[in-house]
């Protein structure tokens, strides 16, 4: 069943989707990042997250036709709109008490159904198609083989971000502040910083990353009905497999979950319905800590 | 506090409850269906809103485009037409339907998008003893003497291409398809026949690889597959925007020379427009094209197109049809067109123009006998359009 021909054709089919699988997970890191910082820093559980990538999705949907400069003008709007969002649901949580994750959990959900029938509402039940820029419409060579243009500069540009992630993070005072947070709550306020404001700041950044990841994966995981669903619990299993502490964890939980939904689907065609929740009961049986404990202490 | 809410949800019960029952007895003493001034109630049933909301609206304008190129009437009576929307499936379909059987008491029932809303309100049917003439889905029935259906059956598509890709493809054929009941159908028939004739798949199994449904929206690892296989074609089913996420990665991918062939629903009407370029060249099958030369589809072209922006679809086709269908049926039943007279009319009305070609209802099934044809999407004018580039079987049992 796995083997289609010996010698080195054996590997050679599956290049396109390993890579692929790049894209995808890159794609799932920039969406799920933003879940992450919230339930990580501020210890928000925001089920309303995947409600934040299909707002940028949709944005792609309405502003993209076929230039660049919509692209720049798409990717502006999607941003500030989910950011916006972002900041909207810090306010809305101001009243529900800290930790408490069901009751977050609960509001947010009711602002995820809600915010999904007005998307629906504003842009129709059908899914609305994406028009990328003309000269990524197309499809290039890769090592003998044929991909889409647009998936190729993604794998780039969702580079970039998750290294400017790392380094915004790692070496400015927004960064330093909101990693002392994960790490002594208290001692951030005594410094002065109030935990309001980071939570606006930490739901505002989250949007804005799941924003962006809505306008330029809008090609690859398309605006829906069903899009913020599908975010959200890849979001969730990119949690689950990775962890909430360090930007290592996620970032391997979601290129694993991108190589299991495309280079697994090559590979066990049969399995793929459930191949993904399969991986994420076996890394829980395995180490209920997720991944990311294991990638630490290696 | 505690006591306020049962009471509240008790008292809106009960609101309710008065609403039916005084809705129920105003209606309880109309006369069935047809009324004394020569007028005929048809009740059309389909999805307004919701995913299917595009083929709904189709389905509609169809029938009503038969009305308004006949005077509004059929078999020589005032239609009331009492459109009801069918939802998403079954679950909305089922009450819908009863408000028109029940309390509309109309004479026949059309339309019906959801192969499981027709699954749903067949019971129904057999109660009320009213026929529908459906325009679309079709499930798997035991029963069918009061359903007819002037769509087609899920397995045919593939059962009338099959010869001509045996034909026409040097090589095997990859099979490929959405993992539900429609897909399993749509694929059985191609596979079947093809099987029969000697044709051979290129699946690594010798079986039709099935992709989750419908939460597939990535092909690419199916494409490296069908890479590896060595196929020389691909047949495949898809509609809606998996079939847009089907050709536009397929036209991306390392496949793209490999011809495809498919049943027509996946370049049929709005998904056309949304693949653009990335459809051109494919092949599908589908018992309806705008472009058929014959006087009928001529007629049936130029008043669609006066009223709507585009040609029309074969979901439109299907009801204009249905309402062709009970216009001969409702002429034949005589001075009285009970809807159990009409059901026996149906049942003898023999060959059927068409816009589609002549066409008759199988005395088994009860969906029609009718002829495929092969279109290309091609360039046609400023748009790209399915265009005929031949004949293929006559299928229906």
């Amino acid at each position: 069943m796995i083997a289609v021909a010996a010698g080195p054709n054996r590997i050679d089919p599956y290049l396109i989707p390993a890579l692929d699988g790049v894209a995808y997970g890159l794609l799932v890191f920039v969406a799920a990042s933003g879940l992450v910082f919230c339930f990580g820093v501020a210890n928000i559980l925001n089920l309303a997250h995947g409600l934040l990538y299909a707002i940028g999705g949709y944005t792609a949907a309405a502003l993209l036709d076929g230039g660049w400069a919509s692209l720049a003008l798409a990717l502006g709007v999607g941003v500030l709109a989910a950011a916006a969002a972002g900041v909207l649901l810090a306010g809305l949580l101001t009243p529900v008490a800290t930790g408490s994750h069901l009751s977050q959990a609960l509001l947010t959900f009711g602002v995820a159904l809600a915010g999904g029938s007005l998307l629906v509402a504003g842009f129709g039940p059908d899914d609305p198609q994406v028009q990328v820029p003309a000269a990524l419409e197309g499809s290039v060579v890769v090592a003998g083989h044929r991909y889409a243009a647009y998936r190729l500069v993604f794998i780039v540009v969702a580079a970039v971000l998750a290294a400017a992630l790392y380094l915004v993070v790692r070496r400015t005072r927004a960064g330093m502040l909101v990693r002392a947070a994960v790490d002594d709550p208290e001692m951030v306020a005594c410094l002065g910083v109030s935990p309001a404001r980071i939570r606006a700041g930490v739901l505002a950044a989250a949007g804005a990353l799941a924003g962006a990841a809505g306008v330029l994966g809008a090609p690859i995981i398309g605006p829906g009905t069903d899009t913020a669903d599908t975010v959200l619990l890849l979001s969730l299993v990119v949690v689950v497999l990775g962890g909430l502490g360090s930007m290592a964890g996620t970032l391997l939980a979601a290129l694993a979950i991108g190589e299991i939904q495309t280079l697994g689907v090559a590979l066990l065609p049969s399995a793929a319905p459930f191949l993904l929740f399969a991986a994420m009961a076996a890394v829980l049986a395995v180490r209920a800590r997720g991944l990311a404990g294991r990638w630490r202490a290696a | 506090m505690p006591l306020t809410k049962p009471w509240r949800s008790r008292a809106l019960t009960a609101a309710l409850l008065a609403t039916v029952l005084t809705t129920g007895t105003a209606c309880g003493d109309d006369a069935p269906g047809t009324s004394a001034g020569g007028s005929i109630k048809i009740g059309l049933l389909a999805s307004l809103s919701g995913t299917y909301q595009a083929v709904g609206t189709e389905i509609r304008d169809g029938f009503q485009l038969y009305l308004d190129t006949h005077d509004g009437k059929l078999g020589g009576r005032q239609v009331d037409l009492v459109v009801a929307d069918e939802g998403n499936g079954a679950q909305t379909a089922v009450p819908a339907a009863t408000k028109l059987l029940k309390q509309d008491r109309v004479s026949a029932l059309t339309g019906i998008v959801g192969g499981g809303s027709v699954a749903g309100v067949t019971p129904l049917l057999n109660e009320t003893k009213v026929p529908l003439v459906g325009s679309n889905g079709r499930p798997e029935l035991k029963d069918v003497s009061r359903v007819w259906h002037t769509s087609y059956l899920s397995d045919e598509p593939g059962a009338a291409i099959a010869q001509h890709v045996r034909d026409n493809v040097k090589g095997s054929v990859y099979a490929i398809g959405p993992d539900y009941q429609g897909g399993w159908d749509e694929l059985r028939g191609f596979t079947d026949a093809f099987g029969k004739i000697g044709g051979k798949l290129a699946n690594a199994d010798g079986k039709t690889t099935f992709t989750p449904f419908p939460a597939t929206t990535n092909f690419l690892p199916y494409f490296a597959r069908i890479k590896a296989s060595g196929a020389a074609a691909v047949y495949t089913f898809y509609a809606g925007s998996a079939a847009v996420d089907f050709v536009k990665q397929y036209a991306q991918s390392e496949i793209k020379d490999i011809p495809l062939y498919a049943a027509g629903f996946l370049t049929e009407g709005g998904v056309l427009n949304a693949q653009g370029e990335a459809a051109r060249d494919i092949y599908s099958v589908l018992n309806y094209s705008p472009d058929l030369d014959n006087a009928e589809n001529r007629a049936f072209v130029a008043a669609w197109k006066a009223k709507h922006d585009g040609s029309p679809t074969t979901y439109a086709l299907a009801s204009y049809d249905a309402a062709a269908v009970l216009d001969r049926a409702i002429g034949a039943a005589g001075s009285d067109p009970t809807p159990e007279a009409i059901n026996t009319a149906i049942g003898q009305l023999g060959q059927i123009a068409s816009p589609r070609g002549t066409w008759q209802f199988s005395t088994t099934t009860h969906s029609p006998v009718q002829k495929w044809y092969l279109r290309q999407v091609r360039q046609d004018g400023r748009a790209l359009s399915n265009t005929v580039v031949g004949d293929l079987a006559t299928v229906g049992r």
